[in-house]
């Protein structure tokens, strides 16, 4: 009688296994095709059915991108944009929860808190206006930096790193450090610091992740097309020359290789970023 | 001396001199590009404004005017549309697919954590180009299945088509973010301890009984988050519909969402005073949703305590 029902538990559960499989292909078939058309000739991917594996013609359609626009360009833009961000971005983050983490009885230091908190939950929509007049007024139009110095203050940054030094690191080391005559922020450079890596790694990645994917404020802010970052680059490439969709769908998979790399190598501390909001 | 309190505050003020270096980088931007300009829209919102001229003031006649436009009643239609449905699927389907993978999955557990999270890598906007890979009328996969099922090809305009642009808009942020709620329902589901099961199990106690009276309460404060997340993406969307409609609103502005006619009332109309206005209905929205579930969620833990 038990045998009997783990094994119709077993069955139960394989079939569940095998919808979910079924599922999952919904969620990477999109993907998996964009690798595909980008290697196919534009009569190869018309025809009926559509190609399932990759084919040949992967340098012709490099060459088509090539002639209309320099295809690493807005990689190397979108480097030039995230990079110094997550860097400036996770340094200030670190030391405002740090600041936030050690000294809770410092005045100011509620309010502080529970601005910053407040402001997870202000839409970004609410600043975008003010924030193009605002760029327009220091003449930062078509620069890099509105999208990386007004960036650097990250509500959700602050939080995180709040949340994460609170929990690692132990009150304990504070006074054992200014026993040693520790001054000012010396503590937070040689001993938080480097305790606190994999919290770093984590808002590091997230942040990478989300400012290549950005859209809204480098559209908002980026006339000039070779300044464009990626997702600007390909949406005007996909409107301009949607009629050759492999050489279109070669450029998205190229502005997609370096996320996806990015992922690879850093997978636990990017999940760890994203829980970091719900396990409170 | 200056008297007590005073006196004490400045002391530690002194004392935690390292605070206020420690905060003043954060702080210092986040006053000049975070705070001010949500003042200066506090101000814009009540002014008639080309960014050229002189503002000038109007009281709430932006306000006004916003709920008298009729592209702006539409576009309050189809963002409730997209954000309804996109949050009600994204978080019902990322619940059950954590459920599912965490206590009935019997092989590959760590390809079902990672697989329905890749979609979160790509870009909305370059989401949005794959998916019109699937659904243009002309050598779109869809009607290229379609043509060769009824056997006369088909060139059906999915995306100009008025009924179908919204639900193609929601299907696409149920792809890209599905796989974000899994990973926040199984990050709780694994803070769930294990023996209150074992324990309910020895007692007989059934599957879905389980299910929803132990793990859907203990689930209640995720999917809070869950929730609250999605409202607050949703009421602002902007990048997905803008590239699936090439930045037109669909047909008869059938996807524009309050997020797209805010950036065409200021940055193609230049009405930076109508867009401003926009921005704090936008705002209004999130507040009261926000209320909302947090009111809910008291009265569901007080029934379930």
């Amino acid at each position: 009688m038990m045998q009997m029902l783990r094994n119709r538990e077993k069955r139960f559960n394989l079939v569940i296994t095998l919808v979910l499989l079924a599922l999952s292909i919904f969620f990477i078939l999109p993907l998996y095709w964009t690798a595909v058309f980008a290697t196919r000739t534009l009569n190869e991917v018309f025809q009926f059915p559509p190609p399932l594996w990759f084919g040949d013609n992967i340098v012709q359609n490099y060459r088509n991108i090539e002639a209309v626009f320099p295809p690493f360009r807005p990689i190397l833009n979108s480097l030039i944009v995230a990079v110094p961000k997550t860097i400036g971005l996770v340094l200030v983050s670190a030391l405002a929860g740090y600041g936030l983490a050690r000294y809770t009885r410092a005045p100011g230091h509620k309010m502080i808190l529970v601005v910053t908190f407040a402001t997870l939950f202000f839409p970004p929509s609410l600043a975008l206006i003010p924030f193009f007049l605002q760029m327009n007024a220091l003449g930062w139009l078509n620069t890099y930096w509105p999208l990386i110095i007004p960036a650097l203050a990250s509500g959700f940054g602050v939080v995180w790193m709040y949340t994460y030094i609170g929990s690692t690191v132990p009150k304990e080391l504070y006074e054992a450090s200014e026993m040693d005559g520790a001054k000012g922020l010396s503590t937070f450079f040689f001993v938080v610091l480097p305790i606190i890596r994999p919290g770093l790694a984590a808002l590091s990645v997230w942040t990478l992740i989300s400012t290549w994917n950005d859209f809204q404020i480098p559209l908002v802010v980026l006339s000039d097309g070779s300044k464009f970052t990626v997702p600007l680059a390909l949406t005007t490439l996909s409107t301009t020359h949607y009629s050759d969709m492999p050489a279109v769908m070669l450029a998205t998979l190229m502005g997609l290789v370096p996320v996806f790399i990015l992922f690879g190598l850093l997978s636990r501390q990017f999940i760890a970023g994203l829980t970091a909001g719900s396990v409170k | 001396m200056a008297s007590g309190h005073a006196g004490k505050t400045l002391h530690r003020m002194r004392r935690d001199n390292a605070f206020y270096l420690a905060i003043a980088p954060f702080l210092v931007v986040f006053l000049v590009f975070s705070v001010f300009p949500v003042i200066f829209s506090l101000y814009l919102g009540f002014n008639r404004w080309d960014g050229f001229s002189d503002p000038q003031w109007v009281g709430f006649e932006n306000y006004a005017r916003a709920l008298r436009d009729p592209v702006f009643q539409k576009a309050i239609g189809n963002t409730i549309f997209m954000w309804f449905w996109s949050t009600v699927l994204t978080v019902l389907l990322a619940l059950v697919i954590a459920v599912l993978v965490n206590d009935y999955v019997a092989f590959g557990k760590s390809y079902f954590r990672m697989v329905f999270l890749l979609p979160l890598l790509v870009a909305p906007a370059i989401a949005a180009i794959v998916l019109r890979m699937f659904f243009s009328a002309n050598g779109g996969i869809v009607n290229l299945l379609s043509g060769a099922m009824s056997g006369t090809p088909s060139y059906f305009d999915w995306l100009g088509s008025e009924a179908w642009i919204k639900p193609l808009v929601v299907l696409l942020v149920i792809w890209r973010w599905t796989g974000w709620y899994i990973i926040i329902f199984m990050a709780a589901l694994q803070s769930i301890p294990r023996d209150i099961y074992e324990a309910a199990r020895m007692d007989g106690v059934g599957r879905w009984a389980i299910f929803s009276r132990i793990t859907l309460p203990l689930l209640l404060p995720a999917i809070a988050f869950a929730t609250i997340t999605a409202t607050l993406g949703g009421l602002q969307m902007f990048d997905e519909p803008y590239v699936l409609t090439q930045g037109m609103g669909g047909t008869n502005n059938s996807a524009t969402t309050l997020g797209m006619y805010l950036f065409a009332t200021a940055f193609t109309r230049l009405n930076f005073g109508l867009g401003s206005a926009v921005s704090w209905y936008i705002f209004a929205a999130v507040v009261i949703l926000t209320l909302v579930y947090q009111a809910g969620l008291k009265r569901l833990r007080g029934a379930s305590a």
